[in-house]
């Protein structure tokens, strides 16, 4: 229906190209306006048909507007529906002849028959044209109070469409207040659904008039309209049911008794027959319950077979998107699942993607007892047609090993892997059996004796040809043939193509040449040589290194070269777990079904950038009662929420083994980043004070244990970088705000110029954000203003909270700050201050 | 929010556009979807939520027509695709089946359609009962009507009783002279049955399918004789919750016309009614492929309508294949298919023949799956049964009539 027609493809025979036929038209309508023979309305109707069928293929026809309108005074509903498309669809550009449309627009909102006042009223708002708001108001402000369902239905969903042309007419003509009427009062429970709706997108547009709007929302959220709507919510059509939901899962109840009433309600919501109804039920369930470990394992459990029955009875579409979210869910609590893995194996006629997420959760949910199972089923994968599926099962039976504690059975699947003799299948089981190794060394025997039948010809792929030479070099003492194999590669240094596995020739080399010198020397000598010769900077620095060392001193160069080694135990995560909780929160959404936050994908100005900050206006009630909360209890609370157990292990992990392992190289990339931030740390604090052991302080702080006794006395304490990109939800941000207690109370002066340049809010929102401290909510007028900021540690998921009360008049700020780790409150606050300070100056 | 809807037909065209709010999305992003999907390749499946460079988009394909939905704000994915998909459910109901032709001969009724189901963006109603009060479905007898009385309307004239009824989903003066319902269960079996004849995994999915035909406002009650099977339910909106949780009783008031009252999972089976035992053996470049199919379980009915399907791997040169029983055929994509039809009484069904592999090759690496389809009439076989329905409200009882099915789903054996 685009009018630019050039968007078609002109290749199609039946399509006309269009000038001729629509001329053609218009001298028809124009012969039929006036006539009232008999029959006309038939033959009006074939051209109507005509035209929008023009339209449809998209030649532009804006042309015949004018005999369009002509034509329009029927009583045949059919015609009129016609009419009203193409009205709707030209009259935006036809600013001046959408004006006759006006006219019958209006008498059709005063017809008999709702249906045709309905439609009426429908097309009259779909007009979009500014210049004739005017002539909406009155026909909106009759369908708000008709008699018939329908025609209010409408009306509602008009007085949205009005404030997307003009807010200011909207808004003058009290619209807003009539809506809030109709959806606490109106029978109907359409009309309900469509004031929410058309409420809800109203307040999030007008975020700018925050203090009302926010007090409105407030009342949105309270417990009587939430209830209001619970209580109806089997009244609801579907998909009105799947908005009363979403407010839902933002409503804090006050207590836990509450929580419970609200989900007994909803409980048989789980098991409608519309997959967003389910979903978004679940959503309520999983967030009310955030804060009650126990209740919030129940709610998986619960929501498993609905979830699981849906994935298998709904369309291969909804499929897909059903399993994003449990495969969310899968991430967070493999435990809950691991009885259902059978859910998880693919079939023969999933497409890739589908199968790949499956695979992803075969490999979480593994564990002792259904490990055997597993990894039988992902071997079959291995043998099939579609090669990504069969080296992703490779790597999901790979990842597996690396979780588990009994490795037997899988060892033995991999090194058959070794013997099927397929190229990518022995490229990808070399990977792993390398990784394996790094962490049970003891499984070395076995896997040398197979690796070492595998000739270097077979394998092609870089990273697998990488890992058979890191093989070759460190157990070059067992393997028979490893300083022959390398010296053949070594020979053909020319054709290696790939930079990387030129630099794990050069280390393997070295390390052979230390176990056993004789057979190895000479082709030390030519792989230094020839690495001295790369064009490559890496491969050159490091063959120029490794000769400087032997030169310097052979011992040390051993040492440096073949250290002990310890077992790597956990390698690092891709996917970080602050980016997994904020998926988690974003429950229900795209962000599931991409795997990202919506931060990381939708655009800025399509979030809504005041969407829901308003609701923190009831902050300051909660805030009081929980203020006499124990610190260390909802600290304990929060870390032990069912799901972080993993992510500690995973940051102990790290913890070990970056002190441990210092190879060369090889796969540094997993580790580099906690050794960097310990360096840094150190760096950053030159000044140990006295007997207080400060870096092993600098590593629990580090990993987020908080230390339970008071902060060490540090003179200079490590500057604060806070991350620029930081995002908190609304929600996220009430909710630790109720739980963390307050960790800084403080009195600040203001600058005379920071007071000058206070003048509204955003003055100062604008330059915090400078400072990289966020604003999620704020409000009030000259003299006093309130602000909620937030801000976030850079390298780490760690949150700061900060109410900042500002008067003008004294020229003072009080600020309350409360933060996930409470030694940061320091170095944070002196952040803020001098945030704060700058405030004003050029 | 949806902003746009489109539906494409399978070559690309643009056969229908819909705008739904006020930011109008050009056209232009369907060319883009669709090279998108001509670039996946010959894969059809693509994925149901895609990121293009301005908009997210849906997309739901149906008998070659793509039903593609446009947002740039976050909402529920399932939102978009559950109501595409309702499109496509009322688009065949109201057409009587969905292609190209249907779509664009009648386009207006479409356009009405989405109309009605769609405002601003939001979903509005997506029953088909209410839908069909308010526009008349294009059927032959409303033509002849047309014809006879001059009155070419297709929308009826009153508004729609349902909307303003207690009961959405059922309009309240329905007269019918002969009061009749069918209670059908559907089912599907999964299974993977492995290498070694062992069943992996056998689940069943099904359906209780009402199609009911009552005056008034009757009051049903169906009750099973074992519902403790059933591990999992979905409910039509009609049924009541409380019931069921107290009784496993479903009572309820029907919408008009065929529904789906009920859909529901049985897991963990142990059995599955027919066996296929596929073999393969490779020597010195060809490989001899043995399939024998029979009765593992006997149902107690007529197995038929059975057909064992399988891709031939690619490094496969060429294929010999005969059966002593149904036809064998080999498609151009390398398909092979066996239709079989009903198990005969004196002979087992068994499919033989060699495969020549790629020069060089000297046996076989991949292993073909094989797709398995039966259809046996009058048996439910998770063993679900009705135990009875009774009907309230009603002035004389009305026939009722039961039938079950069971077919395979995704029955899989792999080699």
């Amino acid at each position: 229906m685009a009018p630019p027609a050039q968007a078609q493809r002109s290749s199609s025979p039946s399509q006309p190209s269009g000038k001729g036929e629509v001329a053609d038209v218009k001298s028809q309508l124009r012969n039929l306006a006036g006539s009232r023979a008999p029959g006309v309305d038939d033959s009006k109707r074939e051209l109507f048909k005509k035209v929008i069928s023009y339209m449809t293929i998209g030649i532009d026809v804006s042309s015949v507007f004018g005999e369009m309108v002509m034509c329009s005074a029927t009583s045949d509903i059919v015609l009129k529906k016609m009419c009203y498309l193409y009205v709707g669809n030209y009259a935006k550009v036809n600013p001046d002849l959408a004006l006759l449309t006006i006219n019958f627009l209006q008498r059709d909102c005063k017809d008999e028959d709702p249906m045709i006042r309905g439609l009426a009223l429908r097309s009259l708002c779909s007009l979009r044209v500014t210049n004739l708001v005017e002539y909406l108001v009155g026909p909106l402000g009759a369908g708000l109070k008709d008699n018939n369902s329908y025609v209010r239905m409408i009306a509602v969903m008009g007085v949205l469409k009005l404030y997307h042309i003009s807010a200011s007419t909207c808004v003058d003509a009290d619209f807003p207040t009539t809506l809030k009427h109709l959806l606490l009062n109106d029978r109907d429970t359409q009309v309900v659904a469509n004031c929410l709706s058309a409420l809800q997108e109203i307040w999030s547009l007008g975020g700018s008039a925050s203090e009302e709007v926010s007090r409105e929302r407030e009342i949105l959220l309270s417990k009587p309209v939430i209830y209001y709507l619970l209580n109806r919510i089997r009244e609801f059509s579907e998909w009105a049911q799947c908005l009363v939901l979403e407010l839902v899962a933002k409503y804090v109840p006050a207590d836990p008794n509450e929580i419970f009433d609200v989900m007994n309600l909803l409980e048989d919501r789980l098991q409608h027959a519309n997959g967003a109804v389910v979903l978004a039920t679940a959503k309520v369930f999983l967030q009310l319950t955030l804060s009650m470990t126990d209740v919030h394992q129940q709610v998986y459990e619960r929501i498993k077979a609905p979830l699981l029955t849906l994935v298998s009875s709904g369309s291969p579409e909804q499929s897909y998107a059903v399993l994003s979210h449990l495969h969310l869910l899968v991430m967070r609590a493999p435990f809950i699942f691991s009885s259902d893995y059978k859910h998880f194996y693919c079939q023969y006629n999933e497409p890739s993607y589908v199968k790949k997420l499956k695979l992803e959760m075969l490999t979480a949910v593994a564990n002792e007892s259904n490990t055997y199972e597993i990894v039988t089923e992902l071997c079959e994968y291995a043998a099939n047609v579609d090669i990504p599926i069969a080296r992703e099962s490779i790597r999901a039976v790979g990842k597996i090993a690396l979780q588990q504690y009994d490795v037997n059975a899988i060892v033995d699947r991999l090194l058959q892997f070794l013997e099927m003799e397929k190229d990518y299948v022995t490229a990808e089981a070399l990977v792993l059996v390398k990784d394996l190794l790094r962490k049970y060394p003891q499984w070395s025997q076995d896997c040398i004796a197979v690796v070492g039948n595998i000739s270097s010809k077979n394998v092609q792929e870089p990273k697998a040809k990488a890992a058979l030479i890191w093989m070759l070099g460190e157990y070059s003492h067992e393997m028979h043939d490893a300083p022959y194999i390398l010296e053949g590669l070594i020979e053909n240094w020319e054709d290696e193509h790939s930079a990387e596995v030129r630099l794990h020739l050069l280390t393997a080399v070295m390390k052979c040449f230390f176990k056993r010198a004789p057979e190895t020397q000479k082709s030390l000598g030519a792989a230094l040589a020839a690495g001295l010769a790369d064009f490559h900077q890496d491969v050159h620095d490091r063959a120029l290194f490794y000769y400087r060392l032997l030169q310097y001193n052979i011992s040390v160069a051993e040492r440096v070269v073949n250290p002990p080694k310890q077992a790597v135990s956990v390698f690092a995560d891709t996917q970080s777990s602050e980016i997994k909780d904020r998926i988690f929160d974003e429950f229900n959404s795209l962000s599931v079904v991409y795997q990202k936050p919506s931060y990381m994908f939708t655009y800025k100005e399509h979030r809504g950038p005041f969407e829901f900050s308003d609701e923190i206006g009831n902050l300051s009630i909660g805030t009081e009662s929980t203020d006499t909360v124990v610190p260390n209890r909802v600290e304990a609370n929060d870390k032990d929420l069912l799901l972080s157990t993993s992510e500690k292990e995973e940051t102990r992990g790290l913890n070990n083994s970056s002190s441990a392992y210092s190879a060369p190289s090889y796969d540094a990339s997993s580790l580099s980043v906690p050794t960097s931030q310990l360096s840094e740390l150190a760096i950053s604090n030159p000044s140990v004070s006295g007997n207080v052991p400060q870096p092993s302080f600098a590593i629990d702080d580090l990993l987020g244990l908080g230390l339970p006794t008071a902060p060490a006395p540090a003179p200079s304490p490590p500057p604060l970088k806070l991350n620029p990109k930081a995002v908190l939800d609304p929600t996220t941000f009430q909710q630790k705000w109720r739980q963390l207690p307050i960790s800084l109370s403080q009195e600040y002066s203001i600058n005379p110029q920071g007071v000058a340049a206070l003048t509204t809010p955003q003055a100062l929102l604008r330059h915090m954000q400078g400072q990289s401290i966020h604003c999620i909510a704020s409000g009030g007028q000259s003299p006093n203003f309130k602000f909620f900021f937030f801000a976030q540690k850079a390298e780490e998921s760690s949150t700061f909270l900060v109410e900042c009360i500002v008067n003008t008049s004294s020229a003072k700020a009080q600020i309350k700050i409360k933060a996930d780790d409470q030694n940061a409150t320091q170095p944070f606050s002196s952040v803020f201050q001098s945030a704060l300070s700058k405030f004003g100056m050029p | 929010m949806l902003q746009c809807i489109f539906l494409l037909s399978d070559s690309g065209e643009v056969m229908l556009e819909k705008q739904l709010t006020g930011q109008r999305v050009d056209r232009s992003i369907c060319t883009w979807f669709w090279e998108h999907t001509v670039s996946q390749g010959d894969s059809p499946k693509l994925q149901s939520v895609i990121a293009s460079p301005t908009h997210y988009l849906f997309q739901v394909l149906r008998e070659g027509i793509t039903f593609l939905a446009c947002t740039q704000v976050e909402m529920p994915p399932l939102m978009g695709i559950e109501f595409l998909c309702r499109v496509a459910d009322v688009l065949t109901d109201y057409l009587g089946s969905l292609n190209e032709d249907l779509i664009k001969d009648n386009f207006v009724i479409v356009y009405e359609l989405l109309d009605e189901m769609i405002d601003n963006g939001f979903p509005l109603t997506t029953e088909p009962n209410i839908l069909r009060e308010m526009i008349a479905p294009p059927n032959i007898a409303n033509k002849m009507l047309s014809v006879v009385t001059g009155n070419s309307s297709n929308v009826s004239d009153i508004l729609p009783g349902a909307t303003s009824s207690c009961i959405p989903w059922r309009t309240t003066n329905l007269k019918y002279a002969n009061n009749e319902v069918y209670v059908d269960l559907v089912e599907e079996m999964d299974a993977i049955i492995n290498r070694d004849g062992v069943l992996v995994k056998c689940e069943i999915y099904g359906e209780v399918q009402v199609n009911s035909h009552l005056s008034g406002v009757p009051d049903l009650t169906l009750s099973f004789a074992n519902p403790a099977v059933l591990d999992d339910v979905r409910f039509h909106p009609c049924v009541r919750f409380r019931p069921w949780e107290a009784h496993e009783i479903l009572s309820f008031v029907p919408p008009d016309g065929q529904f789906k009252l009920m859909s529901y999972r049985v897991r963990k089976l142990k059995s599955s009614p027919i066996y296929v035992k596929p073999q393969l053996t490779s020597d010195a470049g060809t490989c001899r492929v043995s399939v024998l199919v029979g009765i593992r379980n006997d149902p107690g009915k007529t197995i038929d309508s059975i057909t064992v399907q399988f891709q031939l791997p690619s490094c496969v040169l060429s294929a010999d294949l005969n059966s002593n029983y149904g036809t064998v055929n080999i498609l151009a994509n390398k398909t092979c298919s066996w239709t079989i039809g009903k198990i005969p009484k004196d002979k087992a069904p068994a499919l033989s023949g060699t495969l020549l592999l790629e020069t060089g090759l000297e046996c076989l690496h991949v292993f073909p799956t094989f797709q398995v389809g039966f259809r046996i009439m009058g048996v439910a076989l998770s063993g679900l049964k009705i135990d009875k329905l009774d009907l309230k409200n009603l002035p004389k009882p009305p026939y009722k009539g039961f039938r079950a099915l069971t077919r395979a789903g995704e029955f899989e054996v792999r080699s």
